[in-house]
């Protein structure tokens, strides 16, 4: 899997975070201050208008005080009954019929089907509960407001927090009863799916390879059976296993009735992965062999990745440490995702070719250096054995003489002269061990769970000042805004080339692509003021608005990865710090709301 | 509606302490505004008014004369533009005063998706009432307003009547002491407006302040100990309705035992004749034609002409 930007460690993040939230959280509340203040100012003048906002203030903070848990539970358990009795349940309807047909349109000759399947389940039932999300929340307060059923609940002693807090919890419960039945029926439906098994009789050639105990064969092949066979393996070590067919194999065990050997084919095995990588500090060599920070730049594109020039002394060196041999009794297995920047073409098709060596941090012993063939998006799996050479020919062991105190070193460098490498951190990884599959595919859903959470809260919020309709297109642009964060981040900081809003705008009219610059001119400056104007807007927007790609993490879960414990945290810490403020606000919006007006 | 208000309402209080004021305002106004802040209407002009402890208090006026604002001030649905509202002492954007307060809205607006009982139970929620609390109230209420047959059966299955009957239900769930009524006839037939009646005149037996606005004049005679008439937003009359009612430039004698002759001679021949004068008084006029008068008045003489004191 390729990770476009790197994990942060949970204390880091926390650390980084929290100071810059409370700064945003102390400036929100300044913005309403101020609006507040002057709002009294116009109508009592400045001196009334400061008591009565001390008033206010110490009269909404009671209130958020003195919530009352079974109010809130109420309004929660009203909305749950709503939803339900408004058909909500049509939904997961809609994803039960998507399933039904959903065979017809997964290419079953795929060559690694478990994905594929994952990808469609888990993308399908995140769009969908987005979606659900969305329609339930924006519509509920306006409605209530619109068919005047707020009058009965508002003249009881609810609080504007309470019905708040108390709507969002609502969705929220739905929005979790549907993700969890959509879950649990995904999960049965790919693992069902992909469950099959073949039949294999061996012919009598091979039963006398096997009796004479020839080694290492393939004594058949498989009846076909999901659009695919495999060829059976005799091992050296007498164990019968078919070979690695659409990302599975199956044990063989053999059956003896009768005097008659019968062998049957076990379920598949090693479709469904929760890698947990080992990463390494990466850290550079330039093209004279001197420690650098980085490696070279390349383009505007790549300033996440670094690289390293072809036939020069320039390295990228991972540093790894924490390393048992308890954790990897077979050797290393390594991934590789190299990234490839050609200054020449060539064949295209070849890919570029590079070597790595392992060393030890502390002695400085090198293994030989190992050839391999970079390509653009394909991930290379090396396993390091236990026993290697030394740059000297001579046998080493893996743990001993390479790893001590569990450092590793592996240099990698790119061969060809002219063309670069590029890479960063997460690019090449160490894999531990196997997580648990079933948990792996619930922190997915967790994290699916997470943005409905977000969207939930955006919609309730909006909802308590806007009518339906407008609520709904506000909580849009807010997820528009936050699934294209990093674009509006590149527009706002001015990285994307051709400018913001009204520059696009010009160079459309005039047919002027991206990188030429436009005439100077007393045009070209109004139209960079107005620029100046729109980055400011859109980065105050990116600042408030979350990244809403950051908080998926169904990409791990499809490429087989575990999705690491304290990355969940951070999401889960980062929806509530924005949930937070989104329930304040709403809060805020709802007290100050004539809701007979 | 059962009439056996009185029996089925435990927690009943005797009238403790009549002639204290429930509801107070001063200088109540309501402006309301445009997006742009501009001044659409002035629904309610400088409003003072008291309502006491333990009385029936009637709020009358033509459409769009304020009443409901002042309801909906009463209530903190809506925002004074300028002066103050106290509801059992405490300030009308105070939440803490609804836990005293019950209301009937014009229409009942209630969760249709809902049956009698979990309406009941939802609103017995809101006032953070316990489970068996709720329970039990929840079985009075229904068994008071006689849908006990039908507390199973979903709102949007319910006649108009019925839920009217259910919203005098939730608005009494928590056993109030002032019950906010907006037009609490509306929808009901001529049993249930006398059950309504009833019931009202039950609750203010049982201590109860009862602030009511209608349309419906001989009911708000009928009931009402105290009215108030707004018109354009002002108070144009406030006072005791028998008070108001009579007419004090007509004097009605009424005698028995006069020959025709006699009671040609009226007033000054009746003693000397020796005949029994029954009462001496001033006739009542109906609250429909002082309604009228005071409206047609109104129109004629814009500005106020009661005062918070009557």
């Amino acid at each position: 899997m390729v990770l476009e930007t790197e994990p942060v460690p949970f204390s880091d993040f926390f650390a980084a975070s929290l100071p810059y939230w409370l700064q945003g959280m102390a400036v929100l509340a300044l913005i309403c201050l101020a609006v507040g203040f002057l709002r009294l100012a116009v109508r009592y003048g400045p001196s009334r208008a400061f008591w009565r906002l001390a008033e206010s203030g110490v009269g909404y903070v009671t209130d958020l005080l003195r919530m009352s848990p079974r109010r809130v539970l109420a309004l929660a358990r009203l909305t749950v009954q709503e939803s339900l009795r408004r058909k909500v349940m049509v939904g997961f309807g809609l994803f039960l019929l998507i399933l039904m047909f959903a065979l017809w349109f997964l290419d079953a000759e795929s060559p690694d089907p478990a994905p594929l399947y994952t990808s469609f389940v888990m993308n399908c039932t995140s769009r969908l509960v987005r979606v659900m999300a969305l329609l339930l929340s924006v519509f509920s307060i306006p409605g209530d407001i619109k068919s005047r059923i707020i009058f009965t609940i508002v003249t009881k002693p609810v609080r504007a927090s309470e019905l708040v807090a108390g709507r969002m919890l609502g969705f929220v419960g739905i929005g979790t009863l549907m993700l969890v039945l959509m879950g649990g029926i995904s999960y049965l439906f790919v693992i069902r799916s992909l469950d099959h098994t073949h039949e294999f009789e061996p012919d009598a050639t091979s039963l006398a390879a096997e009796s004479a105990g020839l080694g290492s064969k393939v004594i058949g092949t498989t009846s076909l059976a999901r659009n695919h066979r495999h060829h059976v393996v005799l091992g050296v070590d007498g164990v019968l296993a078919t070979d690695v067919s659409q990302g599975h194999w199956h044990p063989v065990t053999v059956e003896e009735h009768n005097g008659h050997k019968r062998y049957v084919v076990g379920p598949p095995q090693g479709q469904f992965h929760a890698r947990v990588p080992l990463y390494g500090k990466l850290r550079f060599k330039d093209r004279y062999g001197g420690d650098a920070k980085r490696g070279t730049n390349v383009g505007n594109e790549w300033t996440y990745r670094s690289h390293v020039e072809g036939g020069t002394l320039a390295a990228a060196i991972w540093h790894f440490d924490g390393l048992r041999r308890e954790a990897f009794p077979q050797g290393l297995p390594m991934d590789m995702t190299i990234r490839v920047f050609r200054t020449e073409k060539g064949d295209i098709e070849r890919g570029i070719l590079g070597s790595f060596v392992l060393r030890n941090p502390q002695t400085g012993l090198t293994t030989q250096p190992q050839d391999f063939v970079a390509k653009e998006y394909v991930t290379d799996r090396h396993l390091i054995p236990n026993r290697l050479l030394d740059s000297t020919g001579k046998s080493i062991e893996l743990f001993g003489d390479l790893i001590t105190d569990g450092q590793l070193e592996v240099q990698l460098q790119c061969l060809q002269r002219g063309q670069f490498f590029g890479m960063a951190q997460p690019d090449v990884y160490l894999l531990e061990h196997d997580g648990s599959v079933g948990l792996n595919f619930v922190k997915g859903y967790v994290s699916i769970w997470l943005q409905m959470v977000l969207i939930t809260a955006l919609g309730v919020m909006w909802s308590t000042f806007l009518n339906g309709p407008v609520a709904m297109l506000a909580t849009g642009a807010s997820l528009v805004a936050g699934f294209f964060h990093h674009f509006f981040e590149s527009i706002a900081t001015g990285k994307t080339p051709g400018g913001a809003t009204f520059e696009s705008l010009v160079r459309m009219v005039q047919h002027k692509n991206t990188v030429i610059k436009l005439e100077p001119g007393w045009g070209t400056s109004i139209v960079n003021l107005l620029d100046g104007g729109v980055r400011h807007l859109m980065k105050l927007i990116t600042q408030m608005v979350p990244d809403m790609r950051a908080l998926g993490d169904i990409d791990y879960v499809v490429a087989g990865f575990n999705v690491p414990d304290g990355q969940l945290l951070v999401q889960a810490v980062t929806v509530a710090a924005y949930v937070l403020p989104i329930f304040l606000l709403g809060y805020l919006f709802f007290r100050l709301r004539e809701v007979a007006q | 509606m059962t009439s056996n208000m009185a029996a089925a309402e435990p927690s009943l209080r005797p009238d403790a302490a009549a002639g204290q004021p429930v509801v107070e305002t001063r200088n109540l106004t309501k402006i309301y505004r445009d997006f742009w802040g501009r001044q659409k209407v002035r629904a309610l002009k400088a409003l003072d008014l008291k309502v006491n402890r333990g009385e029936i208090f009637g709020l009358l006026g033509p459409n769009g004369s304020g009443k409901t604002t002042t309801i909906k001030l009463l209530l903190g649905l809506l925002f004074p533009t300028d002066g103050e509202a106290f509801v059992l002492g405490r300030k009308a954007s105070d939440v803490g005063k609804n836990e005293r307060i019950g209301y009937l809205p014009e229409e009942t607006y209630l969760y249709r998706f809902l049956n009698a009982e979990e309406t009941l139970d939802f609103y017995g929620r809101l006032f953070d009432m316990p489970a068996k609390l709720r329970r039990q109230r929840a079985a009075e209420l229904i068994e008071l307003v006689g849908l006990g047959w039908a507390k199973r059966r979903q709102l949007k299955e319910y006649s108009k009547g019925m839920t009217r009957r259910i919203g005098v239900a939730q608005a009494l769930i928590n056993d109030p002491e002032l019950v906010v009524l907006d037009e609490p006839t509306t929808g009901l037939d001529p049993q249930g407006c006398r059950d309504m009646k009833d019931l009202i005149q039950n609750l203010r037996a049982a201590g109860k302040t009862i602030i009511m606005c209608s349309h419906l004049l001989p009911d708000v005679q009928d009931v009402c100990d105290r009215i108030a008439i707004l018109h354009q937003g002002e108070l144009k009359e406030l006072g005791r309705v028998d008070s108001l009612l009579k007419v004090h430039n007509v004097t009605e004698i009424r005698a028995t035992g006069l020959s025709e002759a006699a009671q040609a001679e009226l007033r000054t021949v009746i003693a000397r004749l020796g005949g029994e004068v029954k009462s001496i008084g001033h006739p009542t006029t109906t609250l429909e034609d002082l309604f009228l008068k005071i409206v047609r008045e109104s129109e004629q003489r814009p500005g106020r002409r009661a005062s918070a004191d009557s």
